[in-house]
């Protein structure tokens, strides 16, 4: 339980160092590292995520028409709902715990284990400065770059798709589409994508420069611990939205119009 | 004038002590060679040069300056001008020599990012180094002399007034201790005033 609590407190620190040093980003060595990360953790991530997003879109369009007898409308109403406010912001966050979160975790762990962060403060440069906080904003802003990606292809790839496969138009899809999606959708995604990459960010950056141990042995326990808690943080981050937008939050005065 | 003016490095276990680490007492100015007489030792003179936080048991002097009389928003004035040169070099895996050398600059001063390039090849090629070749690889792709000398072209730019090195010649063959060995005549022709501590590892005769 104490763990519990001094890891929580421990990512709240760097959190909240993040927002208190976002500054430094205009240094140029840490401008350096936060275009590297968007690069690492967005640009390297593209074709995995045109071929996932691509996949559900047409799963669910498909899932929709054929086993549920559905039409296009109600197909496009699942897709929009599914899609745009949970399945997208969804994927794009556990491919970034997969690739990027085990990333961090495992170089800034092999950093602390060598050294490499020690010769940081000899040079009097912080270590949250340079590491941390590049590394959660990159993560935060490829994050959201990527869950319109993955809007993007299942919604448009979807619907491509499964004109191919079901008897109905792409014209038609696409029409029902536009008539539901709402700019509320797309602004409530991108703050959850947000929120999803900086957590995923902090709690990497946490468990990487504080590995159990000085061994090589506590780079791949870092690397897990990471992935684990950031997959937690993310499951509960869309449960607290999901209460707050289709709850009763906010004493009752706003809830989501389906 | 206090007994500390004038000392460069002072490190001194109190009388009550009992512990018998050794004393470290270095005036201005020059190149001094201290035996580590072990890692403990060199790792707690390092840490109490490098933090400048007041110990208990022992008495630091860095640059003049009673570390335990040093008020806390002293300490980042005074650690500016101690720099460090461990024996690895200090390199960050992940940056090209250039990086490297450019990091602590473009951190504290990134005005004088300008203009360093001639500076970094001019100290590169005085040790014997071909500056485009090293600094565009890794770490892990050059030799631990060629670290040890991206670590010291780093350290000068930051025109330090006390320098520790740890182990400068350790690792390293004859011909490029004898270039390391220039290390510290290089600095000082720079900056007479400043002072070149090597802390050289005593070799272990037990066994």
């Amino acid at each position: 339980m104490i763990g519990v609590y001094r890891e929580l407190e421990g990512s709240m620190r760097l959190a909240a160092h993040v927002l208190r040093r976002f500054w430094v980003l205009k240094l140029p060595p840490v401008a350096e590292e936060l275009a590297r990360q968007i690069y690492f953790t967005g640009a390297r991530a593209t074709t995995t995520i045109v071929i996932l997003g691509a996949f559900i879109g047409t799963l669910i369009i498909a899932y929709v028409i054929e086993v549920l007898n559905a039409d296009a409308e109600l197909a496009v109403k699942i897709l929009s709902w599914v899609v745009l406010r949970e399945i997208g912001p969804l994927i794009a966050a556990v491919l970034v715990i997969q690739r990027s979160g085990t990333a961090v975790a495992t170089e800034l762990a092999l950093m602390k284990v060598s050294g490499e962060v020690a010769s940081l403060r000899h040079m009097r440069i912080d270590p949250q400065d340079y590491l941390v906080v590049p590394r959660v904003v990159g993560i935060a802003l490829a994050n959201i770059a990527l869950t319109v990606y993955v809007q993007f292809i299942a919604v448009g790839g979807g619907m491509v798709l499964s004109a191919l496969i079901v008897n109905v138009s792409f014209g038609e899809m696409a029409g029902s589409f536009f008539l539901l999606a709402s700019p509320l959708d797309l602004v409530y995604c991108l703050a959850k994508s947000l929120l999803f990459g900086a957590a995923i960010g902090v709690i990497a950056c946490y468990y990487g420069l504080n590995p159990l141990g000085n061994s090589i042995n506590a780079v791949p326990k870092a690397a897990i611990s990471a992935v684990t808690q950031a997959t937690l943080a993310v499951m509960l981050l869309n449960v607290v939205f999901a209460y707050l937008v289709y709850g009763s939050a906010l004493f009752g005065l706003f809830t989501a119009a389906l | 004038m206090s007994a500390a003016a004038g000392v460069a490095l002072g490190y001194e276990p109190l009388a009550d002590e009992k512990r018998r680490e050794g004393r470290i007492w270095i005036t201005q100015g020059g190149s001094h060679v201290v035996p580590a007489v072990s890692a403990a030792f060199k790792s707690a003179v390092l840490s109490a040069v490098l933090e400048l936080k007041p110990r208990k048991q022992v008495r630091v002097v860095v640059l003049g300056t009673e570390i335990d009389a040093l008020p806390p928003r002293a300490r980042a004035g005074l650690r500016a001008q101690v720099a460090f040169l461990p024996a690895n070099g200090g390199l960050i895996s992940n940056l090209n020599g250039w990086e490297n050398i450019a990091l602590p600059l473009g951190y504290h001063t990134p005005k004088r990012l300008a203009g360093l390039a001639p500076e970094v090849y001019a100290m590169l090629e005085q040790f014997g180094a071909d500056p485009r070749s090293l600094l565009a690889r890794l770490p892990e792709e050059m030799t631990l002399y060629e670290r040890k000398l991206a670590g010291y072209v780093r350290m000068r730019l930051g025109t330090p007034k006390l320098v520790l090195a740890e182990d400068l010649g350790g690792g390293l063959g004859a011909g490029e201790r004898r270039r390391a060995a220039g290390f510290a005549a290089a600095y000082l022709a720079d900056c007479p005033e400043g002072t070149f501590i090597q802390l050289e590892d005593v070799p272990d005769e037990s066994g």
